[in-house]
């Protein structure tokens, strides 16, 4: 692969609009852009956003030597389960182990409640004979009759595709293997996936899981990359097109083709990864990413500059086990509905207006109050344009909308408007707390990023809540997920579960798995991705007391895993300990159950050029009626275009721009830093 | 004067903030199987009298929404700030049900005065006493039960009183696992605190109060619609549990609903009186004790999923709850096993509920989760070792709109399983099934939840092996409006095999290598008339295994014939079947209808007089005898009396006691 030279371009597709950030690697320029997309010939509006960027910024087609794209065309298929019909094979005696999921119901206190269905139907699962244990031994060989019978009869359901998912396969896959050729030999027109192959992880429902997904959004997913792959080499594209992976990483879509799963999160990851870039840049370590669009609110952390990941995200109510950034949805974005209910509270969500047909303000047939109407009734909105034109709220639609919710309140349209945004944002409090949390942070020590075409109008009120300090609008704040692609690593994951004491016998073991992973992770960098940079290799292990029921993820030093150092593995395991739960017990022995290795290589960056830089006060264009705080007053505006680094303005007062609107309430003193971020500080 | 509903709205967020928060650093940071896969805990945000006012919903358990920690916070005085107060004594303000059960409650101070208190609670998997793990129901007292506090100040002033914990930790089985979870709860409550003092920052004191106390009202005018929109009237309903103790007979819990406009009365009078096995459930009388609330909760949030979960919810119900009773036992009546008759009391609230509005209430669900735990060696390591094993729940009931879940749901939503992975890698024992059982739901126009079912191999000798909350074995989870019950519950050991040994509500055993435990859930009941199932639906049943073949002509009325409906058959079929006879209202299945045919409303009637006239000690005794005696079908009220005056007649004891109580009135 070469890099350098000419243009790289990153595309994203989000519900509303496919964004696209385009880079001048000899100017150092970046340009963005979004255009509507269309629903009824997905791909369309990727040839005609390079067609917009060839006009506008000379883009040509064979200048453009790197081409990384994010879709949502796995995460759509399953969320609207439209993918391909699947048969399982599964251990004899657990066929169920989807239909049981985890038993837990996602709302505890309904009878009503349920989960979506599987994404194998319970006739399509096949039983086969033979025992793997738990430390790997057969117990009962593989019946390979039982396979063909199965096959046969999931040919005779006509099913699209076989997974295969036996039980313990995580710790020796000899006989999903196997299975697996049988599956391909009697049934050569079917795809077959195996869960060990997808990702081999201990728990049978998560793999097996994960499994399925894989294999319910190949066709589509397949189908979609063979269309992109051959609409750009006909547009004389010299790259090999790439695409953005949920763990923040990024991998040829040729590798996408089958590795699907792999892809199914990247929207949201590579949000993330474009926000810590952007936050590295502003020398910002400890930073609460908020993106929010129209129809999604998510938020991440990044600490030290570094992207939080885990495993088990969920697509509805599944969940995903494969190494993910850990992104957590707060909300259904600037599309939430407000409703009042018969106590006379007001209440925003859980129903969105989607985008379709969207807030009532934007004139599409909606008529319910979004939180987007709520910010048009305040005057933050409809008096100047938004997304690149496209659009621009009407207050007078947003404001009939509002009505409906101020009357049986006895409030004013803006004091209701008002009402809404505050509890728009306490329900979001809500949900960033439980983050918080989770990973045992305090949100004071961090600074948020707010980004997406929704994030910067709602971040300076939730960082209010939050108790946060500082709040980071980037330069284009609508294409953060599209400049994620460009800057992200290639990287990929490689684990293997061990259940190996860390003491000194097992230390051989530990090394020669290690050595043989890095293999793995080696080859898979160099010849499936050709990447010839400098490979970087981090290691992770999950460990815990033995008998403890849960594990702990520790960062382990590359000499001690390769060496096979079980002292310096075990206490880096307390330490560990130690930090989560004040405190580790030495004598205790401490086991590792997966050991985990990221394999990235980083292709190089090209610097970003730095905006004009100016100083004193920034100029705001005109003034605006703004309503908070109980009254209408009037507030500058400035436009983004206009604004030079090392200038100075403050809140109260709304900056416009191609791709957001920023709402700055009292009390913020912003300022421009060096890269064309607005910086904004809660005055003491 | 009740603050604006915009700031009640945003405060009602911040409380839950408050309480997912406390919740989350607790499950992060706690050791124990209960805290972190049984998710056996709950946190609260209580207002200045102790009303629980705010909870998480993501995390912990679902039954104390509506818990009043009034008696017990009274029982301490001179509250200071840094203090943390806890009991797990089930007969000291009758806060914690059972001595496994460890509640705490911190007070929040602003400017010297007392605002509020955050709490909750974790279930220790031991507390001493005379059996591991601290529970059975063969156990009689409470004494048995573990090592028990009254409520007292574990901190005070931010000073822990260590010679107090060294006196639990010297009593209990597994220390470093109470110690390990006691120290997350503490840290969760600090945590609370924090997050309330930032309430307090933001709201300022007296909104804070206010808005607390406008919270419960809301959630009262919540509850109170709800009644507004069922008819007036009065609803009698009862269930069984299949066993009052070891080999025991039926224990009965009755209840009369008494809706009158906005509020209702909960009527237990007929429950069965205080037993000898450690099934009781301490409430000391209070009228709205939240076990006796539990089902309730669960239909309100059923019918209003925007529903504030706290105390207000409870106010406009009262509970009457007769002293000696099994809802209201005397000190020192043993309680660990609560949590069975629980379950019990859960269904008990969705069939009187059901018969008040029939047309919004699902059929039973399974009603029985057995929580299944190892004792054994580790052959590998020599060490003995405790391991729970998946919760063995069973499917939902069937709904008004839809089929009952399937393998879990309605009140057992919030259990969840292990992985068999997991469980192999650390316990030795393997597993040779764990899946739904098919044909197990009960038929109707919406099928009942499917059972699940569980087998494994024991591998050391004298595997010892509890099972708790069995029930449902011989009494199912009932149908309602022409839907058929869900199949019992079974436990075997070996089965199939000549050394078969039907083990069912026995909840302790031993397993020895080779020896197969299996174990299968109730199914859920079916509502509606399975004939007005649509055949397609009962095809695709059929074709997935949900509904045997067999089941389906036997029970639906639909032919199939290899995987294809046989339509013309099936309406014949279905024609036939159909009669103008009014359908029942329950379908309780051929096991009760028989049990009751003996004990029938008004024999009980008559049991129910007589044990609340005798002393509480007294109460259970009887009743087994009279059960013993009463076998004739029919008999009714009359032969329930003839067999006590009979009874009475043999025991001069009992005759010397009338005689002593009539002298003295």
């Amino acid at each position: 692969m070469r890099y350098g030279m000419s243009f790289r371009v990153g595309v994203d597709i989000g519900g509303t609009f496919i964004d696209f950030c385009l880079w001048n690697e000899d100017t150092a320029e970046l340009h963005s852009l979004k255009v509507l997309t269309t629903p009824a010939t997905p791909g369309a509006e990727l040839l005609r956003g390079l067609e917009i960027l060839r006009e506008r910024h000379g883009a040509e087609p064979e200048q453009i030597t790197s081409f990384v794209h994010g879709t949502t065309v796995g995460i759509n298929t399953v969320i609207q389960r439209k993918g391909a019909r699947l048969a399982m094979l599964a251990t004899a005696g657990f066929e169920d182990v989807v239909e049981l999921a985890r038993l837990r119901m996602p709302e505890a206190y309904s009878l009503f409640s349920r989960r979506g269905a599987p994404l194998v139907s319970r006739d399509c699962v096949f039983g086969v004979t033979g025992r793997i244990l738990a430390d790997g031994e057969e117990e009962a060989p593989l019946d390979e009759e039982s396979v063909v019978r199965a096959v046969k009869a999931a040919q005779a359901k006509g099913v699209d595709g076989i997974i295969v998912s036996l039980l313990n396969a995580y710790r020796n896959s000899a006989h999903e293997e196997r299975a697996t050729a049988i599956a391909e030999r009697v049934a050569p027109e079917l795809f077959v996936f195996r869960s060990t192959e997808v990702w081999p992880v201990i728990r049978e429902y998560e793999r097996t899981t994960t499994a399925l997904i894989n294999g319910y959004v190949h066709p589509k997913v397949r189908d979609y990359l063979d269309n992109l792959i051959g609409g750009l080499k006909a547009r004389g594209v010299p790259a090999e097109p790439l695409i953005t992976k949920s763990n923040g990483g990024i991998m040829s879509a040729a590798l996408g083709k089958r590795n699907c799963v792999s892809m199914v999160l990247s929207g949201t990851a590579s949000g993330v990864i474009g926000a810590a870039f952007l936050a590295r840049q502003a020398r910002q370590d400890h930073v609460i990413t908020l993106d929010i669009g129209g129809t999604s609110a998510d938020v991440a952390l990044i600490v030290d500059g570094q992207p939080q990941y885990g495993l088990g995200e969920k697509i509805g109510d599944l969940p995903l086990y494969i190494p993910t950034v850990s992104v957590t949805s707060i909300g259904d974005g600037g599309g939430s509905i407000a409703w009042v209910d018969d106590f006379g509270v007001l209440k925003v969500g859980p129903e969105s207006a989607g985008s379709d047909p969207g807030p009532a303000c934007y004139g599409r047939g909606g008529t319910r109050p979004t939180i987007t109407d709520a910010f048009t009734v305040c005057g933050f909105l409809g008096q100047h344009e938004l997304a690149y034109g496209a659009l621009r709220p009407d207050p007078a639609l947003a404001r009939a909308a509002i009505e409906t919710v101020a009357k049986p309140m006895g409030l004013s349209a803006e004091a209701a408007a008002e009402a809404i945004i505050r509890i728009a944002i306490s329900g979001m409090f809500v949900e960033v707390n439980k983050l918080v949390a989770r990973s045992g942070v305090d949100p004071r020590d961090f600074a948020l990023l707010t980004f997406g075409g929704a994030g910067p109008m709602l971040g300076c009120f939730l960082a209010r809540e939050l108790g946060m300090r500082r709040v980071m609008v980037p330069a284009r704040p609508g294409v953060v997920s599209a400049l994620g692609g460009l800057v992200a690593d290639i990287r990929n994951d490689f684990i293997r579960t061990l259940f190996a004491d860390a003491e000194p016998a097992e230390g051989p073991r530990i090394a020669r798995e290690a050595v043989s992973l890095e293999a793995l992770g080696l080859t898979w960098l160099r010849e499936e991705q050709r990447f010839a940079g400098p490979a970087q290799a981090t290691w992770f292990a999950d460990m815990r007391y033995r008998g403890q029921s849960f594990e702990i993820e520790v960062a382990l030093p590359d000499a001690a895993v390769k060496a096979g150092d079980t002292v310096a593995i075990a206490d880096a395991f307390h330490a560990a300990h130690e930090a989560i739960y004040d405190f580790a017990d030495r004598e205790a022995p401490a086991q590792i159950v997966n050991l985990r290795l990221v394999m990235a290589g980083s292709p190089p960056r090209p610097a970003m050029q730095p905006p004009p830089r100016g100083d004193g006060d920034a100029v705001p264009e005109r003034m605006l009626r703004v309503f908070f705080d109980a009254g209408w007053h009037e507030v500058p505006l400035y436009r983004r275009a206009a604004l030079a680094a090392g200038q100075h303005f403050a809140g109260p007062c709304v900056v416009a721009q191609d791709d957001t609107t920023s709402c700055i309430p009292p009390g913020f003193a912003a300022h421009v830093d060096a890269m064309g971020n607005i910086l904004l500080d809660v005055a003491e | 004067m009740a603050i604006d509903k915009v700031t009640l709205q945003i405060l009602a967020n911040h409380c839950r903030a408050a309480a997912e928060n406390m919740a989350y650093t607790l499950y992060r940071t706690a050791h124990s199987t209960f805290v972190k896969e049984t998710e056996d805990f709950t946190i609260q945000v209580l207002d200045a009298a102790g009303h629980t006012v705010g909870v998480p919903m993501d995390l912990g358990a679902t039954w104390y929404p509506g818990l009043n920690y009034g008696k017990a916070i009274a029982m301490l005085e001179d509250y200071r700030p840094g203090d943390i107060a806890f009991t797990n004594d089930p007969y000291s303000g009758f806060l914690s049900t059972h001595v496994p059960d460890l509640h705490m409650w911190k007070p929040i101070f602003h400017d010297g005065k007392l605002v509020c208190f955050v709490s909750g609670h974790i279930h220790n998997t031991d507390m001493g006493g005379a059996v591991p793990a601290s529970l059975s129901r063969a156990l009689t007292e409470v004494h048995q039960e573990g090592i028990r506090f009254r409520p007292s100040f574990l901190y005070r002033e931010g000073v822990l009183n260590q010679q107090l914990l060294d006196v639990m930790l010297l009593n209990v089985r597994k220390p470093e696992q109470n110690l390990g979870d006691l120290k997350a709860f503490v840290g969760a409550l600090n945590t609370g605190e924090r997050k309330l003092r930032e309430m307090i920052a933001r709201f300022g004191t007296e909104t804070l109060v206010q808005g607390l106390s406008d919270l419960q009202d809301y959630a009262e005018h919540q509850a109170r619609e709800i009644l507004r929109s069922i008819p007036d009237g009065d609803y009698f309903f009862s269930d069984f549990a299949d066993e009052d103790g070891p080999d025991g007979h039926p224990a009965r819990l009755a209840v009369t609903l008494r809706i009158r406009g906005d509020a209702a009365e909960l009527d237990f009078t007929g429950s069965d009186p205080q037993l000898t096995s450690s099934l009781n459930v301490p409430t000391g009388g209070n009228p709205r004790h939240t076990l006796m609330l539990v089902g309730v909760y669960y239909v309100l949030f059923s019918l209003n999923p925007n529903l504030m979960l706290n105390y207000g919810l409870t106010r406009p119900f009262t509970c009457i709850l007769p002293e000696g009773t099994v809802v209201n036992p005397s000190f020192p009546a043993a309680v660990g096993m609560r949590s069975l008759t629980c379950a019990r009391l859960r269904s008990l609230m969705f069939g009187v509920f059901g018969l008040a509005m029939p047309e919004r209430m699902p059929a039973a669900p399974a009603g029985s989760s057995s929580i299944v735990n190892v004792m054994t060696h580790d052959d590998r390591t020599g060490e003995a070792m405790i391991a729970a094993i998946n919760p063995v729940v069973g499917g939902g009931g069937g709904m008004p709109h839809g089929d009952g879940t399937d393998g879990s749901g309605a009140d057992a939503a919030y259990l969840k399983n292990t992985p068999i992975e997991i469980t192999e890698a650390e316990v030795p024992i393997r597993f040779r099934h764990y899946g739904l059982a098919s044909g197990t739901g009960g038929a109707g126009r919406w099928r009942g939840g499917l059972a699940t079912k569980m087998e494994f191999e024991a591998f050391t000798p004298n595997t010892r092996i509890t099972a708790r909350n069995r029930d449902r074995c011989r009494f199912r989870a009932w149908g309602i409006l022409g839907g058929g019950p869900g199949a019992p519950s079974r436990m075997l050991l070996n089965p199939g095999q000549p050394h078969e040994r039907v083990l069912n509500n026995v909840d302790t055993f031993n397993a020895n290598p080779g020896d197969i435990v299996s174990i299968t859930s109730p199914g859920g009941g079916g509502r509606g008339d399975p004939l007005e199932r649509e055949p397609a639906r009962v095809l695709r049943d059929v074709v997935c295994g949900y509904v045997t073949q067999d089941a389906a002509e036997a029970d639906y009325g639909v032919v199939i014939r290899g995987e294809a409906l046989d339509e013309v058959a099936t309406e014949v079929l279905r024609a036939k079947r159909r009669s103008n006879a009014p359908l029942p209202h329950f379908g309780f299945g051929p096991e009760r209808e028989a049990f009751e045919r003996i004990w029938d409303k008004d024999a009980y009637g008559a049991l129910t007089e007589i044990l609340a006239d005798l002393p509480v000690h007294w109460r259970h005794f009887v009743k087994r005898r009279l059960m013993e005696t009463v076998t004739v079908e029919r008999g009714g009220a009359a032969a329930v009396r003839a067999a006590w005056d009979q009874l009475f007649a043999s025991l001069p004891q009992l005759r010397a006691l009338a005689a002593r109580r009539m002298a003295a009135e």
